[in-house]
């Protein structure tokens, strides 16, 4: 019987490993050319991790193909999950990306409702008032207490 | 200087408003946090770090040593009343203290918990006073090549106990380590899987990571099933724990708290093995052993004790030879290299005022935790009901916040969230990220003394057996391994049996 969570997690790791020895490495690291002892380039710990990862994920499929069952606990789909996901994954995104056009603390706000109605929050009227209340608490914190310079940016800027 | 001259330079440190404040404040919020079906004192550590970086080094870790603390405690909180471990330490808390409140039995059932947790918290407390300068003075005989062959040692046993499975484990720490090589290199400082990308010179940034992992992937989960972590709050009932209770059971909260301590200065084992191995030693001596299970204050007791006997010895091997005891004091370790402090046996020597204000914060700490944890019971029903709808949400700008005040950087907020799905499905295959964060950290300090050692020898490999130490750190990790391995195939037989019944 095959044990699906032991055979991808060690398909994955062989694949891994064998895009880190064949391509990461050879043009990710950069050793010079004046190193006489392999053990002392900085390619040798990458490669020895990356080795010792194909090893073990040789390992994992070898065990997932043997296994009984898989002790993981699945998570089971509910409805709309897939949707529910991609939209987090979009919504986690556009965060990083308008922080530098609407500031840290506008875009939260958003970010907070936009989260809140994603997981149908059954109290939306707090939701909207925390919102504002978390972001704007957190900037004050931040901006002066402890002195940071939290993005502001190009619209409505805050004292 | 003596013990009481440093003891003495420790209190002084502490005695301020400022470090009792923060102890408090951290007891309170790792309690609230602990009792937050979905958060854990993980999380709760590791949202708390960024608001440290303002703060003295001693006000700061002491907050987050008060949270982590808590966080312990509160998580018996939901166990008992509504039967949903609000960590996993307290998993075992839940066999005899939800039938105690099917029982009428809730405040006895909570009261025994933090009595016995205070009472464990304290012996821990004392053993880490005692034992870690001891340890500490003995590892300034390490050097590189000893500090390489224990790190090798803790992985292992980080990698190979921190999951159902040691592969899984070996994968995690392996994905940990190969991360932790990004940046500049350590000797040469030629490039390594920077793309040539200033933010990727200086490496993956650790907070980044470490809340990527811990508090983002509870965010998707939530996302996949908004309807989960939802539970029925019990009322307390009248009865309350007596001294006579406490009585009866000191025995096994004194034999809990040292299963805690020898488990927890063990690095990698954790509080949840400690618990159950507690519960089940007091099973087996109790007389009344038949009533385990079904509501036996004794064993409340057995494993509240068990696991927060951890919590002190999780900082031996922390503070005296820098290695992470678990993932909390992984996190914790963020906050001493936060403020540009090294963990480990030279801070004894270079900061012995930190290390023994340290000492007094934690054992004030239990005496917060006593006081904070009665109030933090009757409370619990609005800790609880907090909703979901709002706290995620909540959680999600707190990580963005924290993350981005580390470097004013963007860039590093993009990386947790980028974090947080690796460690989402990490937690869908049933690969444990502990072992991911603890190699992520101990990764740099591994290949370091590694090269230094080869540096030192002339590459030559001798170097790494070269003395009793290093032979004492290899055997372990031997026996280590093959017991893993063994307990592995133990399980994969009695799996095998089951099976073959069931067909």
């Amino acid at each position: 019987m095959l044990n699906n969570s032991y055979f991808s997690t060690g398909l994955a790791s062989l694949i891994l490993s064998l895009f880190l020895l064949f391509v990461a490495i050879p043009y990710g690291v950069t050793a010079p050319s004046n190193v006489t002892n392999i053990v002392l380039s900085p390619v040798f710990w990458p490669e020895v991790l990356s080795v010792l990862l194909g090893i073990t994920g040789i390992a994992l499929m070898i065990s997932g193909r043997s296994a009984v069952k898989d002790s993981v606990a699945e998570l089971l789909p509910t409805k709309g999950c897939y949707k529910r996901i991609a939209f987090l994954a979009v919504l986690m995104a556009a965060y990083v990306a308008a922080i530098p056009v609407l500031g840290l603390v506008w875009t939260s706000m958003i970010s907070f409702v936009a989260l809140a109605v994603l997981i149908k929050t059954s109290h939306p009227r707090t939701a909207l008032i925390s919102a504002v209340v978390i972001p704007l608490v957190l900037y004050m914190f931040f901006a002066h207490v402890a002195g940071m310079a939290i993005p502001q940016g190009e619209f409505l800027r805050l004292p | 200087m003596t013990l009481l001259e440093n003891l003495a330079a420790g209190f002084e440190l502490v005695a301020n408003f400022e470090s009792v404040f923060a102890l408090a404040g951290g007891v309170l919020i790792g309690v609230i946090a602990g009792a937050i079906p979905g958060l854990s004192a993980t999380m709760a550590v590791a949202l708390t770090l960024p608001f440290t970086f303002a703060m003295q080094p001693i006000t700061g870790i002491l907050l987050l040593l008060g949270v982590y603390k808590g966080g312990i405690f509160g998580g018996s909180i939901p166990a008992i009343l509504i039967k949903t471990p609000g960590t996993p330490a307290s998993s075992a808390t839940i066999l005899d203290g939800h039938p105690m409140v099917k029982n009428g039995q809730a405040g006895k059932a909570l009261g025994m918990a933090l009595w016995a947790s205070c009472t464990a918290d304290l012996i821990s407390n004392l053993a880490l006073i005692l034992c870690a300068g001891w340890l500490a003075a003995f590892a300034l005989k390490f050097g590189p090549p000893e500090f390489f062959t224990l790190i090798l040692f803790s992985l292992t046993i980080i990698a190979g106990v921190s999951g159902d499975s040691l592969l899984k484990g070996i994968v995690s720490a392996l994905f940990g380590l190969i991360l932790a090589t990004i940046g500049l290199d350590l000797v040469y400082g030629t490039n390594r899987f920077t793309l040539n990308d200033p933010n990727l010179m200086g490496g993956l940034n650790f907070i980044a990571v470490l809340i990527g992992l811990f508090a983002i992937p509870e965010i998707l989960a939530m996302v996949w099933n908004p309807k989960s972590n939802e539970g029925e709050t019990q009322s307390l009932g009248k009865e309350w724990v007596t001294f006579a209770e406490y009585k009866r059971c000191f025995k096994s909260i004194v034999r809990g708290s040292f299963i805690g301590v020898f488990l927890g200065s063990i690095p990698g084992i954790g509080a949840a093995p400690s618990a159950f191995l507690s519960y089940s030693e007091a099973r087996r001596k109790s007389p009344n052993k038949e009533n385990f299970g079904k509501g036996e204050i004794e064993g409340v007791a057995a494993s509240e004790s068990g696991n927060n006997g951890v919590a002190g010895a999780t900082l031996i091997p922390l503070l005296a030879l820098g290695i992470p005891g678990d993932v909390i004091t992984a996190v914790i370790i963020g906050a001493f290299m936060v403020h540009n402090l090294q963990p480990g046996p030279m801070m004894f020597l270079n900061s012995p005022d930190i290390i023994y204000g340290l000492f007094m914060g934690l054992i004030i700490s239990s005496v917060f935790l006593f006081l904070i944890g009665s109030v933090a019971i009757r409370a619990f029903r609005y800790v609880a009901d907090i909703p979901r709808g709002i706290l995620f949400p909540a959680v999600m700008v707190l990580c963005v916040y924290g993350c981005y005040a580390v470097n004013n950087n963007i860039f590093d907020v993009g990386v947790m969230f980028a974090m947080g799905w690796l460690g989402y499905v990490m937690l869908c295959k049933g690969i444990p990220a502990a072992p991911f964060l603890i190699a992520f950290i101990l990764g740099p300090l591994l290949e370091d003394n590694f090269r230094q050692s080869m540096l030192m020898s002339g590459g030559s490999g001798e170097i790494l057996v070269r003395g009793p130490i290093t032979w004492f750190f290899w055997t372990l990790t031997i026996i280590t391994i093959v017991a893993i391995i063994r307990s592995g195939l133990g399980k994969k037989k009695a799996e095998a049996v089951e099976h073959g019944n069931q067909e």
